[in-house]
Protein backbone atom coordinates (compact mmCIF):
# COMPACT_ATOMS: atom_id res chain seq x y z
CA UNK A 1 0.00 0.00 0.00
CA UNK A 2 1.51 3.45 -0.83
CA UNK A 3 -0.04 6.67 -0.51
CA UNK A 4 -0.55 9.86 -2.55
CA UNK A 5 -1.47 13.18 -1.38
CA UNK A 6 -5.16 14.29 -1.93
CA UNK A 7 -4.06 17.57 -4.68
CA UNK A 8 -2.79 14.42 -6.81
CA UNK A 9 -5.63 12.37 -6.79
CA UNK A 10 -8.73 14.97 -6.93
CA UNK A 11 -9.16 17.75 -9.00
CA UNK A 12 -10.14 20.65 -7.09
CA UNK A 13 -9.37 21.38 -3.38
CA UNK A 14 -11.03 24.67 -2.27
CA UNK A 15 -11.98 26.74 0.66
CA UNK A 16 -13.98 30.02 0.99
CA UNK A 17 -16.15 31.28 3.17
CA UNK A 18 -19.72 30.01 4.15
CA UNK A 19 -21.31 33.09 5.72
CA UNK A 20 -19.00 35.25 7.97
CA UNK A 21 -18.66 32.64 10.73
CA UNK A 22 -17.96 29.37 8.94
CA UNK A 23 -15.04 28.20 6.28
CA UNK A 24 -16.11 25.46 3.69
CA UNK A 25 -13.72 23.15 2.04
CA UNK A 26 -14.92 21.32 -1.12
CA UNK A 27 -12.68 18.06 -2.48
CA UNK A 28 -13.93 17.23 -6.41
CA UNK A 29 -13.30 14.78 -8.73
CA UNK A 30 -14.40 14.22 -12.42
CA UNK A 31 -13.75 10.87 -11.98
CA UNK A 32 -16.01 8.63 -10.03
CA UNK A 33 -12.95 5.82 -8.97
CA UNK A 34 -11.15 8.39 -7.21
CA UNK A 35 -14.05 9.79 -5.38
CA UNK A 36 -14.63 6.45 -4.27
CA UNK A 37 -10.79 6.46 -3.54
CA UNK A 38 -10.92 9.32 -1.52
CA UNK A 39 -13.86 8.60 0.33
CA UNK A 40 -13.37 5.22 1.41
CA UNK A 41 -10.05 5.22 2.26
CA UNK A 42 -10.88 6.38 5.85
CA UNK A 43 -8.16 9.04 5.36
CA UNK A 44 -10.30 11.77 5.11
CA UNK A 45 -12.89 12.48 8.21
CA UNK A 46 -13.91 15.19 10.19
CA UNK A 47 -11.27 13.60 12.75
CA UNK A 48 -8.29 13.73 10.33
CA UNK A 49 -8.92 16.89 9.14
CA UNK A 50 -9.37 18.78 12.58
CA UNK A 51 -5.53 17.32 13.02
CA UNK A 52 -4.43 18.69 9.60
CA UNK A 53 -5.90 22.08 11.10
CA UNK A 54 -4.87 21.63 14.49
CA UNK A 55 -8.49 21.79 15.49
CA UNK A 56 -10.26 19.26 18.06
CA UNK A 57 -12.92 17.84 16.28
CA UNK A 58 -15.83 20.05 17.40
CA UNK A 59 -14.29 22.69 15.59
CA UNK A 60 -15.85 20.43 12.30
CA UNK A 61 -18.98 22.00 12.20
CA UNK A 62 -20.07 19.42 9.45
CA UNK A 63 -19.33 17.07 7.09
CA UNK A 64 -20.50 15.31 3.84
CA UNK A 65 -19.46 13.00 0.97
CA UNK A 66 -22.05 14.36 -1.66
CA UNK A 67 -22.12 11.06 -4.52
CA UNK A 68 -24.38 12.95 -6.95
CA UNK A 69 -21.35 15.16 -6.90
CA UNK A 70 -18.08 13.05 -6.41
CA UNK A 71 -17.37 15.66 -4.00
CA UNK A 72 -16.81 15.62 0.19
CA UNK A 73 -17.60 19.16 1.91
CA UNK A 74 -16.00 19.84 5.23
CA UNK A 75 -16.99 22.59 7.00
CA UNK A 76 -15.04 24.46 9.99
CA UNK A 77 -16.05 27.23 12.39
CA UNK A 78 -13.82 30.12 11.46
CA UNK A 79 -11.47 30.65 14.07
CA UNK A 80 -12.45 34.56 14.39
CA UNK A 81 -15.59 35.96 12.86
CA UNK A 82 -14.54 37.06 9.06
CA UNK A 83 -13.31 40.87 9.36
CA UNK A 84 -12.65 40.65 12.78
CA UNK A 85 -9.47 41.72 14.44
CA UNK A 86 -6.55 39.86 13.51
CA UNK A 87 -8.10 38.82 10.21
CA UNK A 88 -5.53 36.82 7.55
CA UNK A 89 -8.15 36.18 4.78
CA UNK A 90 -10.94 37.89 4.31
CA UNK A 91 -12.66 35.59 1.89
CA UNK A 92 -11.30 32.48 3.24
CA UNK A 93 -10.06 31.35 -0.19
CA UNK A 94 -6.39 30.41 1.40
CA UNK A 95 -6.68 27.81 3.28
CA UNK A 96 -7.23 24.51 1.36
CA UNK A 97 -3.32 23.85 1.43
CA UNK A 98 -3.38 21.43 4.79
CA UNK A 99 -6.44 19.65 3.05
CA UNK A 100 -4.55 19.41 -0.29
CA UNK A 101 -1.65 17.95 1.79
CA UNK A 102 -3.22 15.22 3.22
CA UNK A 103 -2.16 11.35 2.45
CA UNK A 104 -4.38 8.78 1.37
CA UNK A 105 -3.87 5.93 0.88
CA UNK A 106 -3.75 3.95 -2.38
CA UNK A 107 -4.03 0.49 -3.88
CA UNK B 1 -47.47 28.33 -16.75
CA UNK B 2 -45.54 28.99 -20.30
CA UNK B 3 -41.68 28.52 -19.87
CA UNK B 4 -40.16 31.36 -18.11
CA UNK B 5 -36.38 32.46 -19.05
CA UNK B 6 -34.62 34.69 -16.06
CA UNK B 7 -31.10 36.52 -17.70
CA UNK B 8 -28.54 36.64 -15.41
CA UNK B 9 -25.45 39.13 -16.36
CA UNK B 10 -22.87 37.95 -14.14
CA UNK B 11 -22.21 37.03 -10.66
CA UNK B 12 -21.54 40.17 -8.63
CA UNK B 13 -22.68 43.74 -10.54
CA UNK B 14 -19.82 45.67 -11.43
CA UNK B 15 -17.64 42.63 -11.86
CA UNK B 16 -18.49 42.69 -15.94
CA UNK B 17 -20.00 40.08 -18.46
CA UNK B 18 -19.26 40.06 -22.16
CA UNK B 19 -21.26 42.33 -25.08
CA UNK B 20 -21.54 39.56 -27.45
CA UNK B 21 -23.07 36.95 -24.04
CA UNK B 22 -25.58 39.71 -23.21
CA UNK B 23 -26.95 39.85 -26.82
CA UNK B 24 -26.88 36.43 -27.33
CA UNK B 25 -28.62 36.12 -24.27
CA UNK B 26 -31.13 38.26 -24.93
CA UNK B 27 -32.07 36.80 -28.57
CA UNK B 28 -33.48 33.49 -26.38
CA UNK B 29 -36.31 36.05 -24.95
CA UNK B 30 -35.64 35.88 -21.38
CA UNK B 31 -38.92 37.54 -19.43
CA UNK B 32 -36.14 39.54 -16.88
CA UNK B 33 -32.84 40.41 -16.29
CA UNK B 34 -32.05 39.92 -12.50
CA UNK B 35 -28.67 40.06 -10.69
CA UNK B 36 -27.19 40.15 -7.40
CA UNK B 37 -25.03 43.05 -6.28
CA UNK B 38 -23.45 42.09 -2.85
CA UNK B 39 -22.97 40.02 0.02
CA UNK B 40 -20.85 39.83 3.52
CA UNK B 41 -18.56 37.83 1.54
CA UNK B 42 -16.13 41.05 1.41
CA UNK B 43 -16.25 41.89 4.68
CA UNK B 44 -18.48 44.13 7.42
CA UNK B 45 -17.18 47.14 5.86
CA UNK B 46 -19.61 47.89 3.21
CA UNK B 47 -22.08 47.12 5.44
CA UNK B 48 -20.74 49.53 8.29
CA UNK B 49 -19.40 52.29 6.28
CA UNK B 50 -22.04 52.31 3.57
CA UNK B 51 -19.13 53.17 0.90
CA UNK B 52 -19.78 50.95 -2.45
CA UNK B 53 -18.03 47.59 -2.96
CA UNK B 54 -17.56 48.58 -6.75
CA UNK B 55 -17.04 52.25 -7.89
CA UNK B 56 -19.89 54.50 -9.47
CA UNK B 57 -18.20 54.02 -12.89
CA UNK B 58 -18.55 50.18 -13.37
CA UNK B 59 -22.33 49.84 -11.48
CA UNK B 60 -23.44 52.84 -14.22
CA UNK B 61 -21.65 51.28 -17.04
CA UNK B 62 -23.47 48.05 -16.39
CA UNK B 63 -26.80 49.30 -15.31
CA UNK B 64 -26.96 51.23 -18.33
CA UNK B 65 -26.37 47.99 -20.75
CA UNK B 66 -28.81 45.75 -18.41
CA UNK B 67 -31.47 49.16 -18.17
CA UNK B 68 -30.99 49.74 -22.29
CA UNK B 69 -31.39 45.74 -23.07
CA UNK B 70 -34.85 45.59 -20.54
CA UNK B 71 -36.24 48.56 -22.11
CA UNK B 72 -35.55 47.35 -25.39
CA UNK B 73 -36.75 44.29 -24.89
CA UNK B 74 -39.98 45.69 -22.49
CA UNK B 75 -38.77 43.05 -19.72
CA UNK B 76 -37.96 44.64 -16.10
CA UNK B 77 -34.72 44.40 -14.75
CA UNK B 78 -33.89 43.72 -10.81
CA UNK B 79 -30.57 43.81 -8.72
CA UNK B 80 -30.33 42.80 -5.15
CA UNK B 81 -28.24 43.72 -2.47
CA UNK B 82 -27.42 47.05 -4.22
CA UNK B 83 -23.95 48.42 -3.07
CA UNK B 84 -22.20 45.71 -1.85
CA UNK B 85 -24.51 45.32 0.94
CA UNK B 86 -27.73 46.45 1.07
CA UNK B 87 -27.92 49.73 3.38
CA UNK B 88 -30.27 52.73 2.91
CA UNK B 89 -27.35 54.78 1.35
CA UNK B 90 -26.38 52.26 -1.18
CA UNK B 91 -29.91 52.44 -1.93
CA UNK B 92 -29.90 56.06 -2.28
CA UNK B 93 -26.93 55.80 -4.43
CA UNK B 94 -27.55 52.61 -7.08
CA UNK B 95 -30.95 54.57 -7.39
CA UNK B 96 -29.36 58.09 -8.25
CA UNK B 97 -27.93 56.48 -10.89
CA UNK B 98 -30.62 54.85 -12.36
CA UNK B 99 -32.32 58.17 -12.70
CA UNK B 100 -28.85 59.33 -14.37
CA UNK B 101 -28.81 56.95 -16.73
CA UNK B 102 -32.79 57.58 -17.20
CA UNK B 103 -32.48 60.80 -17.97
CA UNK B 104 -29.46 60.67 -20.23
CA UNK B 105 -30.63 57.76 -22.32
CA UNK B 106 -34.25 59.41 -22.44
CA UNK B 107 -35.67 56.36 -21.26
CA UNK B 108 -38.99 55.90 -19.46
CA UNK B 109 -39.44 53.98 -16.97
CA UNK B 110 -41.49 52.93 -13.36
CA UNK B 111 -38.23 52.79 -10.85
CA UNK B 112 -39.41 51.05 -7.46
CA UNK B 113 -36.47 51.13 -4.37
CA UNK B 114 -37.06 48.40 -2.08
CA UNK B 115 -35.35 49.45 1.70
CA UNK B 116 -33.78 46.81 4.08
CA UNK B 117 -32.89 48.70 6.70
CA UNK B 118 -34.06 47.54 9.82
CA UNK B 119 -34.97 50.13 12.84
CA UNK B 120 -32.33 49.18 15.80
CA UNK B 121 -35.68 49.61 17.95
CA UNK B 122 -37.41 47.06 16.59
CA UNK B 123 -34.59 44.62 16.61
CA UNK B 124 -34.21 45.48 20.25
CA UNK B 125 -38.36 44.95 20.59
CA UNK B 126 -37.86 41.58 18.83
CA UNK B 127 -34.69 40.44 21.09
CA UNK B 128 -36.89 41.71 24.45
CA UNK B 129 -39.78 39.33 22.87
CA UNK B 130 -37.39 36.53 22.57
CA UNK B 131 -37.96 36.02 19.06
CA UNK B 132 -34.02 36.60 17.74
CA UNK B 133 -31.96 33.47 17.53
CA UNK B 134 -28.49 32.64 16.43
CA UNK B 135 -28.15 31.75 12.98
CA UNK B 136 -24.29 30.79 12.97
CA UNK B 137 -22.28 33.42 15.13
CA UNK B 138 -22.17 31.78 18.18
CA UNK B 139 -23.25 33.85 20.68
CA UNK B 140 -27.05 35.27 21.09
CA UNK B 141 -27.46 39.11 19.64
CA UNK B 142 -27.91 41.44 22.82
CA UNK B 143 -29.23 44.62 23.28
CA UNK B 144 -25.71 46.00 23.65
CA UNK B 145 -24.53 44.73 20.73
CA UNK B 146 -27.78 46.60 18.74
CA UNK B 147 -26.79 49.77 20.51
CA UNK B 148 -23.49 50.01 18.92
CA UNK B 149 -24.49 48.74 15.60
CA UNK B 150 -24.06 51.45 13.17
CA UNK B 151 -26.48 49.73 10.32
CA UNK B 152 -28.35 46.77 10.11
CA UNK B 153 -29.98 45.40 7.24
CA UNK B 154 -32.49 42.10 7.16
CA UNK B 155 -32.12 39.99 3.99
CA UNK B 156 -35.56 40.24 2.26
CA UNK B 157 -37.10 36.78 0.54
CA UNK B 158 -38.92 37.25 -3.17
CA UNK B 159 -42.33 38.84 -1.28
CA UNK B 160 -41.43 42.21 -1.64
CA UNK B 161 -39.79 42.47 -4.54
CA UNK B 162 -42.98 40.32 -6.16
CA UNK B 163 -44.73 43.86 -4.63
CA UNK B 164 -43.04 45.93 -6.57
CA UNK B 165 -43.94 43.38 -9.89
CA UNK B 166 -47.25 44.33 -8.78
CA UNK B 167 -46.79 47.90 -8.87
CA UNK B 168 -45.50 47.83 -12.04
CA UNK B 169 -41.73 48.35 -11.67
CA UNK B 170 -39.86 48.27 -15.01
CA UNK B 171 -36.43 48.49 -12.44
CA UNK B 172 -35.83 47.66 -9.05
CA UNK B 173 -33.25 48.39 -6.79
CA UNK B 174 -33.60 46.27 -3.88
CA UNK B 175 -31.24 46.25 -0.33
CA UNK B 176 -30.33 42.97 1.19
CA UNK B 177 -31.72 40.72 -0.45
CA UNK B 178 -31.54 36.79 0.02
CA UNK B 179 -29.05 35.93 -3.02
CA UNK B 180 -31.85 33.45 -4.68
CA UNK B 181 -34.49 35.47 -4.04
CA UNK B 182 -33.78 37.71 -6.35
CA UNK B 183 -34.02 35.48 -9.01
CA UNK B 184 -36.73 33.26 -8.20
CA UNK B 185 -39.12 36.40 -7.40
CA UNK B 186 -40.38 37.23 -11.43
CA UNK B 187 -40.48 33.64 -11.77
CA UNK B 188 -42.60 32.72 -8.66
CA UNK B 189 -44.57 36.17 -9.13
CA UNK B 190 -45.54 34.66 -12.59
CA UNK B 191 -46.93 31.47 -10.70
CA UNK B 192 -43.43 28.98 -10.75
CA UNK B 193 -43.11 26.61 -8.11
CA UNK B 194 -40.98 28.51 -5.70
CA UNK B 195 -38.91 25.45 -5.00
CA UNK B 196 -37.75 25.40 -8.07
CA UNK B 197 -37.79 28.81 -8.65
CA UNK B 198 -35.39 29.38 -5.39
CA UNK B 199 -32.99 26.67 -6.55
CA UNK B 200 -32.18 27.77 -9.76
CA UNK B 201 -31.79 31.24 -8.08
CA UNK B 202 -29.30 29.53 -5.94
CA UNK B 203 -27.28 28.49 -9.33
CA UNK B 204 -27.84 31.42 -11.40
CA UNK B 205 -27.07 34.16 -8.59
CA UNK B 206 -22.94 33.44 -9.38
CA UNK B 207 -23.74 34.23 -13.25
CA UNK B 208 -21.84 32.05 -15.39
CA UNK B 209 -19.87 30.55 -12.36
CA UNK B 210 -21.74 27.58 -12.71
CA UNK B 211 -20.90 27.03 -16.57
CA UNK B 212 -17.84 26.06 -17.92
CA UNK B 213 -14.50 28.15 -18.44
CA UNK B 214 -16.48 29.49 -15.46
CA UNK B 215 -16.48 33.69 -15.46
CA UNK B 216 -18.60 36.80 -14.29
CA UNK B 217 -20.80 36.53 -17.19
CA UNK B 218 -23.95 35.86 -18.85
CA UNK B 219 -26.11 32.40 -17.50
CA UNK B 220 -29.77 32.07 -18.73
CA UNK B 221 -32.16 29.76 -16.83
CA UNK B 222 -35.75 28.17 -17.96
CA UNK B 223 -38.02 27.43 -15.81
CA UNK B 224 -41.12 25.49 -15.97
CA UNK B 225 -43.36 23.11 -14.45
CA UNK B 226 -41.36 20.11 -13.65
CA UNK B 227 -37.66 21.54 -13.76
CA UNK B 228 -35.63 24.24 -15.14
CA UNK B 229 -32.72 24.30 -18.00
CA UNK B 230 -29.70 26.51 -17.69
CA UNK B 231 -27.43 27.58 -20.36
CA UNK B 232 -24.60 30.39 -20.33
CA UNK B 233 -25.19 33.43 -22.37
CA UNK B 234 -21.85 33.30 -24.33
CA UNK B 235 -21.29 30.12 -26.96
CA UNK B 236 -17.85 29.64 -26.12
CA UNK B 237 -19.12 28.31 -22.73
CA UNK B 238 -21.36 25.13 -21.75
CA UNK B 239 -23.54 24.17 -18.86
CA UNK B 240 -22.27 20.76 -17.57
CA UNK B 241 -23.54 17.77 -15.15
CA UNK B 242 -20.07 18.33 -13.21
CA UNK B 243 -20.04 22.75 -13.60
CA UNK B 244 -23.38 22.69 -12.02
CA UNK B 245 -23.61 19.90 -9.38
CA UNK B 246 -19.53 21.52 -8.06
CA UNK B 247 -21.40 24.85 -8.32
CA UNK B 248 -24.22 24.17 -6.24
CA UNK B 249 -21.66 23.27 -3.19
CA UNK B 250 -19.76 27.13 -4.00
CA UNK B 251 -20.01 29.08 -0.77
CA UNK B 252 -22.40 27.15 1.09
CA UNK B 253 -21.83 24.42 4.30
CA UNK B 254 -25.17 21.93 3.33
CA UNK B 255 -25.43 20.82 -0.01
CA UNK B 256 -28.99 19.36 0.45
CA UNK B 257 -30.85 21.58 2.42
CA UNK B 258 -30.66 25.63 2.31
CA UNK B 259 -32.67 27.49 4.38
CA UNK B 260 -34.27 30.73 3.13
CA UNK B 261 -36.69 33.68 4.88
CA UNK B 262 -39.79 31.67 5.65
CA UNK B 263 -38.97 28.32 4.28
CA UNK B 264 -36.39 25.36 3.92
CA UNK B 265 -35.28 23.98 0.65
CA UNK B 266 -34.40 19.97 0.36
CA UNK B 267 -32.36 19.13 -2.46
CA UNK B 268 -31.67 15.32 -1.38
CA UNK B 269 -33.86 14.49 -4.08
CA UNK B 270 -32.38 16.61 -6.94
CA UNK B 271 -31.11 15.16 -10.37
CA UNK B 272 -28.86 17.37 -13.07
CA UNK B 273 -29.36 15.61 -16.60
CA UNK B 274 -27.04 16.67 -19.97
CA UNK B 275 -29.20 17.94 -22.85
CA UNK B 276 -26.83 18.49 -25.99
CA UNK B 277 -23.65 19.96 -25.39
CA UNK B 278 -24.26 23.18 -23.67
CA UNK B 279 -27.46 22.52 -21.41
CA UNK B 280 -28.15 21.06 -17.83
CA UNK B 281 -31.43 20.21 -16.78
CA UNK B 282 -31.90 20.38 -13.30
CA UNK B 283 -35.58 18.50 -10.99
CA UNK B 284 -36.65 17.42 -7.64
CA UNK B 285 -36.17 20.47 -5.66
CA UNK B 286 -38.73 20.40 -2.27
CA UNK B 287 -39.82 22.97 -0.58
CA UNK B 288 -41.16 23.27 3.17
CA UNK B 289 -42.43 26.32 4.46
CA UNK B 290 -41.03 27.18 7.87
CA UNK B 291 -43.52 27.41 11.10
CA UNK B 292 -42.88 31.10 11.12
CA UNK B 293 -41.20 33.11 8.93
CA UNK B 294 -37.59 34.57 9.52
CA UNK B 295 -35.28 37.03 8.06
CA UNK B 296 -31.57 37.15 8.05
CA UNK B 297 -30.17 39.98 10.40
CA UNK B 298 -26.78 41.45 8.90
CA UNK B 299 -25.26 44.06 11.36
CA UNK B 300 -21.70 46.08 11.55
CA UNK B 301 -20.58 47.79 14.21
CA UNK B 302 -17.63 50.84 14.39
CA UNK B 303 -14.24 48.69 15.81
CA UNK B 304 -12.08 51.87 15.71
CA UNK B 305 -9.59 53.38 13.39
CA UNK B 306 -6.68 51.69 11.79
CA UNK B 307 -3.10 52.58 10.98
CA UNK B 308 -0.45 49.85 9.34
CA UNK B 309 2.92 49.53 8.70
CA UNK B 310 4.50 47.06 6.22
CA UNK B 311 7.79 46.27 5.78
CA UNK B 312 9.90 43.32 4.56
CA UNK B 313 12.62 41.11 6.90
CA UNK B 314 15.34 39.52 4.71
CA UNK B 315 18.24 39.05 7.69
CA UNK B 316 18.33 35.36 9.14
CA UNK B 317 18.80 36.21 12.44
CA UNK B 318 16.01 38.64 12.58
CA UNK B 319 13.49 36.22 11.22
CA UNK B 320 15.02 33.86 14.01
CA UNK B 321 14.66 36.22 16.85
CA UNK B 322 11.16 37.53 15.51
CA UNK B 323 8.46 35.92 17.41
CA UNK B 324 10.34 37.42 20.74
CA UNK B 325 10.50 40.17 19.21
CA UNK B 326 6.90 41.01 18.39
CA UNK B 327 5.84 40.42 21.86
CA UNK B 328 8.37 42.31 23.50
CA UNK B 329 7.19 45.11 21.30
CA UNK B 330 3.83 44.76 21.40
CA UNK B 331 3.86 44.56 25.56
CA UNK B 332 5.90 48.00 25.40
CA UNK B 333 3.41 49.33 23.04
CA UNK B 334 0.49 48.56 25.29
CA UNK B 335 1.99 49.59 28.20
CA UNK B 336 3.17 52.92 26.70
CA UNK B 337 -0.93 54.12 25.60
CA UNK B 338 -1.86 53.08 28.55
CA UNK B 339 -4.80 54.04 29.68
CA UNK B 340 -5.82 54.34 26.35
CA UNK B 341 -6.62 50.48 25.02
CA UNK B 342 -4.82 49.79 21.42
CA UNK B 343 -4.84 46.65 19.50
CA UNK B 344 -2.28 45.04 18.04
CA UNK B 345 -1.88 42.29 15.67
CA UNK B 346 0.78 41.24 13.72
CA UNK B 347 0.86 39.91 9.95
CA UNK B 348 3.85 37.81 9.75
CA UNK B 349 3.97 36.76 5.96
CA UNK B 350 6.52 33.81 5.35
CA UNK B 351 5.21 32.33 8.61
CA UNK B 352 1.69 32.35 9.15
CA UNK B 353 0.11 35.33 7.73
CA UNK B 354 -2.39 33.78 5.46
CA UNK B 355 -3.52 30.78 7.89
CA UNK B 356 -3.02 32.35 11.44
CA UNK B 357 -3.86 30.00 14.07
CA UNK B 358 -4.59 27.02 11.37
CA UNK B 359 -0.78 27.01 9.93
CA UNK B 360 0.94 23.88 10.55
CA UNK B 361 3.80 24.55 8.62
CA UNK B 362 6.74 25.62 10.95
CA UNK B 363 9.52 25.70 8.03
CA UNK B 364 11.64 28.97 8.58
CA UNK B 365 11.15 31.40 5.82
CA UNK B 366 14.42 32.96 3.92
CA UNK B 367 12.08 36.54 3.53
CA UNK B 368 9.17 37.64 5.71
CA UNK B 369 6.87 40.26 5.42
CA UNK B 370 5.52 42.16 8.11
CA UNK B 371 2.10 43.80 8.30
CA UNK B 372 2.13 45.62 11.90
CA UNK B 373 -1.61 46.33 12.14
CA UNK B 374 -2.97 48.97 15.37
CA UNK B 375 -6.85 49.65 15.91
CA UNK B 376 -7.90 52.26 18.60
CA UNK B 377 -10.80 54.85 19.40
CA UNK B 378 -9.03 57.53 17.49
CA UNK B 379 -7.22 57.53 14.22
CA UNK B 380 -4.75 60.21 15.28
CA UNK B 381 -4.04 56.71 18.42
CA UNK B 382 -3.33 54.50 15.96
CA UNK B 383 -1.26 56.33 13.76
CA UNK B 384 0.91 57.34 16.93
CA UNK B 385 0.89 53.23 18.23
CA UNK B 386 1.66 51.83 14.70
CA UNK B 387 4.72 54.38 14.57
CA UNK B 388 5.70 53.87 17.83
CA UNK B 389 6.04 50.20 16.78
CA UNK B 390 7.59 50.21 13.26
CA UNK B 391 9.94 52.60 14.78
CA UNK B 392 10.94 50.47 17.86
CA UNK B 393 11.27 47.58 15.93
CA UNK B 394 13.39 49.70 13.19
CA UNK B 395 16.34 50.48 15.71
CA UNK B 396 15.26 47.07 17.88
CA UNK B 397 18.29 45.67 19.43
CA UNK B 398 18.45 41.91 19.60
CA UNK B 399 20.37 38.90 20.82
CA UNK B 400 22.76 37.65 17.99
CA UNK B 401 22.18 40.68 16.17
CA UNK B 402 24.44 40.91 12.97
CA UNK B 403 23.86 44.36 11.21
CA UNK B 404 22.39 47.02 13.91
CA UNK B 405 21.70 49.82 11.45
CA UNK B 406 17.75 48.60 11.06
CA UNK B 407 15.60 45.30 10.82
CA UNK B 408 12.54 46.16 8.71
CA UNK B 409 13.20 46.97 4.87
CA UNK B 410 10.11 49.63 4.40
CA UNK B 411 8.66 50.21 0.40
CA UNK B 412 7.33 53.56 1.84
CA UNK B 413 7.92 56.93 3.21
CA UNK B 414 5.80 57.46 5.12
CA UNK B 415 5.90 54.00 6.56
CA UNK B 416 2.46 54.19 8.70
CA UNK B 417 -0.34 54.65 6.52
CA UNK B 418 -4.10 55.37 7.93
CA UNK B 419 -7.00 53.35 6.89
CA UNK B 420 -9.50 54.94 8.65
CA UNK B 421 -12.50 52.97 10.63
CA UNK B 422 -12.92 49.39 10.83
CA UNK B 423 -15.98 48.11 11.07
CA UNK B 424 -17.08 44.02 12.48
CA UNK B 425 -20.02 42.08 12.23
CA UNK B 426 -22.27 42.86 14.92
CA UNK B 427 -25.73 40.55 14.09
CA UNK B 428 -25.66 37.79 12.25
CA UNK B 429 -29.61 36.37 13.82
CA UNK B 430 -32.35 35.63 12.10
CA UNK B 431 -35.70 37.83 13.39
CA UNK B 432 -38.88 36.67 13.35
CA UNK B 433 -41.47 38.96 11.77
CA UNK B 434 -45.58 39.05 11.04
CA UNK B 435 -45.05 39.51 7.52
CA UNK B 436 -42.29 38.43 5.07
CA UNK B 437 -42.88 42.74 3.43
CA UNK B 438 -43.28 44.11 6.72
CA UNK B 439 -39.93 45.40 6.56
CA UNK B 440 -39.06 46.06 3.36
CA UNK B 441 -41.17 48.98 1.83
CA UNK B 442 -41.33 49.62 -1.50
CA UNK B 443 -40.95 53.43 -2.91
CA UNK B 444 -42.25 54.04 -6.66
CA UNK B 445 -40.83 56.58 -9.34
CA UNK B 446 -41.67 57.47 -12.66
CA UNK B 447 -38.88 58.48 -14.59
Amino acid sequence: MTARRLREIADIVRSKNAGPYRITFDILCRDRANYELIRDSGAITPATVARAYGLSESDISSFFAIDQANAIKVTIRRPRAQGASGEGDMYGCQQHVPLMSMLVPTP
Amino acid sequence: MPPITVLTPTGTLGYGFGEEALARGMSLNPAVIAVDAGSTDPGPHYLGSGKPLVSNVSIKRELTALIRAGRAAGIPVIVGSVGGAGSGVQVDRTAALVREIAREHGLKLKLATIRSDIPIERAKRAVAANEVVDFEAGYPLTQDALDETVTLVAQMGHEPICEALDAGADVIIAGRACDDSVIAAYPIWKGADPALAIHMGKILECGAFSAEPFAMDVMLGTIDDDGFTLEPGSIKRRASVKSVSAHSLYERENPFRQGGPGHEIDLTGCSFEQIGDRQVRVTGAKLTETAHYYVKLEGARLAGYRSIAIAGIRCPTTIAALNGILEQLKARALEYFVPDPISVQFHVYGRDGVMKELEQDRSPAREVGLVIEVTAAAQELAHAACHQISGAMLHHHYDGIINPSGNLAFPYSPSDLDIGPVYEFSAYHLMKVDSPTELFPVTLEDL
